[in-house]
């Protein structure tokens, strides 16, 4: 690859361009909740690959962007945009608050409270639901179901597709800006040791409580456009094994790259779905995911991107990961 | 002026400094002790890694205990690792700019000053390398350049020499010996290699089991008979 930007530009004007066209019916629904948790696995990668630090919470906070963004949408006429941006703040918010008791702790310890939490949000998903319409701060009413908005450049499920790519790309572009300036550089001097960060004047705190808020912000526009893709959102979607399938999905993606996120999401959504199609239990598909992960322990410590990643670089010796 | 005064720590009942005081005027002096004498100690103290039970850090009259590590190098304060710290997954530029990112600097005053920096330790050809990709050599000078960003007052360099040939030893000696005058920020030292010591600190402190044995002028330091007992571990008596 001559240039290094080549590439997800090109990537990102043939799937915005392309797929919404070629995908019918129920392949749009999986390709749109595909391009959600694609934000949600970014969020996860870039905290892993670039601090070390390991989420089990991810998709736990993409519920709570998508429970704000579907209660916004019943309580107040705002367009979705607003909605979105204010679920999605509100799960950084969140992410932030949640980072405080997390930043004296590392490694498993870290993933533990995360986890923790995952399993908080489970039960509390479970016994509230997600707000429909209904009456009271819950907003949720049994016997029916109130529409949910969408954009006005998503009305049609393939529209909405197309505008739920376009913002997967602007939160790529998000992380990739952080990447390049100071947060990146203070994010990787974190991963080498906290005394260099330290040393070199990096506010650790600061900057760990941020990529904690960064993530949670991805996470909730995830979790946000999920709900205007379905409409409603159901609690199983959301549990603590579903947050740590997704963790094991961006190591076997490959977490230090801006297209293992996309790889990490199209193994979490789109295998089942194939499965599905060719009449198979979807379930076998964890089974699949487990090899996988055990295979990139093993012998691929940067993922499917990784390997991915070396073949290119075969080509081309002097380009950047 | 650096000075250390009745500098004492103490992890549970082992007693790492013993009321350590010394006052450096050089530009570069040095600190040497055998294994466990408590060089590095004395370094994290003044870094902020570890409080101290009692005494005090002066530079040109500030306190450095009373800021937190980080603001300490907004203050002017740089240090090295013996085990150098240069992040992989960043090039020689960006490990450079990672310091003056935190400097109260605009953006242009930080590139220029990691340029300026970069310059001095010889390192502007590698700039757009890959940290992971730096042998023992340039991962020293990269943090060299680290260390002289941004207009440092105090730079502490824990054994900058560790893993590098004589020649190359050679070399960054005499980059040290020009720190000062490239910012004027005074240099402390802490090797095992004693012919680097006598050859670029003026001053030095010997530090065993936490106390100080000797103090002043190097020569007459290594000189000492309690010195080379410590070293070489016989009785002079």
């Amino acid at each position: 690859m001559r240039h290094p930007a080549l590439a997800p530009i090109l990537a990102a004007i043939l799937l915005i361009g392309i797929l919404p066209g070629l995908a019918g019916g129920q392949w749009v629904k999986i390709f749109t909740s595909t391009t959600c948790f694609a934000l949600a696995a970014m969020g996860a990668g870039f905290m892993y690959a670039r601090l070390g630090m390991v989420s089990l919470a991810q998709v736990a906070l993409m519920g709570v962007g998508g429970w704000v963004t579907l209660r916004l949408n019943h309580a107040a006429n705002l367009p979705f945009e607003v909605n979105l941006l204010i679920g999605a703040f509100a799960t950084a918010v969140l992410g932030i608050v949640l980072a405080l008791p997390a930043l004296r702790m590392r490694g498993l310890y870290l993933a533990l409270i995360t986890l923790m939490v995952a399993g908080a949000f489970e039960v509390i998903f479970t016994a509230f639901q997600f707000p429909n319409g209904g009456a009271g701060f819950w907003g949720v009413g049994t016997s029916f179901s109130a529409p949910m908005r969408r954009p006005l450049l998503g009305q049609t499920d393939a529209a909405f597709l197309r505008y739920a790519l376009a913002v997967t790309a602007l939160g790529f572009l998000l992380i990739e800006a952080h990447r390049r300036t100071a947060p990146g550089r203070a994010w990787a001097l974190i991963r080498r040791s906290e005394a260099a960060a330290l040393a070199s004047g990096v506010n650790v705190t600061l900057y760990k409580t941020w990529a904690f808020g960064l993530s949670g912000f991805l996470a909730g526009l995830g979790g946000g456009q999920l709900a205007a893709s379905l409409g409603l959102l159901d609690a199983a979607t959301f549990k603590a094994s579903e947050s740590v399938l997704l963790f094991a999905l961006v190591v076997v993606g490959g977490a230090r790259f801006w297209f293992g996120a996309i790889l990490t999401a199209v193994l979490y959504r789109v295998a089942p779905g194939l499965l599905n199609d060719w009449g198979v239990d979807a379930d076998l598909a964890l089974i699949f995911f487990g090899a996988a992960l055990l295979h990139a322990v093993i012998t691929a410590p940067d993922g499917i991107g990784g390997q991915i990643a070396a073949l290119f670089a075969r080509r081309a010796p002097h380009d950047r990961a | 002026m650096i000075v250390l005064e009745d500098v004492t720590v103490r992890f549970g009942g082992l007693i790492a400094l013993d009321a350590i005081s010394a006052t450096f005027a050089a530009p570069v002096s040095g600190i040497i002790g055998p294994n466990g004498a408590g060089k590095t100690t004395t370094m994290n103290v003044i870094s902020g890694f570890l409080t101290p039970a009692l005494g005090r850090v002066l530079v040109d009259g500030s306190d450095l205990l009373t800021l937190p590590p980080h603001r300490r190098t907004r203050w002017g304060l740089r240090r090295s690792f013996q085990r150098e710290q240069i992040a992989d997954d960043l090039t020689v530029r960006e490990n450079v700019l990672a310091i003056t990112d935190n400097l109260p600097l605009g953006r242009s005053a930080a590139r220029d000053e990691a340029a300026r920096a970069m310059e001095f330790a010889g390192v502007t050809g590698i700039g757009a390398k890959m940290g992971a990709a730096l042998n023992t050599f340039e991962r020293r000078l990269t943090d060299l350049a680290r260390c002289v960003a941004g207009g440092p007052k105090l730079i502490m360099l824990d054994e900058p020499a560790g893993g590098l040939s004589p020649e190359e030893t050679g070399r960054l000696g005499d980059l040290i010996l020009r720190i000062h005058d490239f910012c004027a920020a005074r240099v402390l030292v802490i090797d095992h290699d004693v012919d680097l010591i006598q050859r670029i600190c003026r001053e030095t402190l010997v530090l065993d089991f936490g106390r100080r044995i000797a103090f002043g002028p190097t020569a007459e330091v290594l000189d000492d008979p309690g010195v080379k007992a410590a070293y070489l571990g016989v009785d002079h008596a």
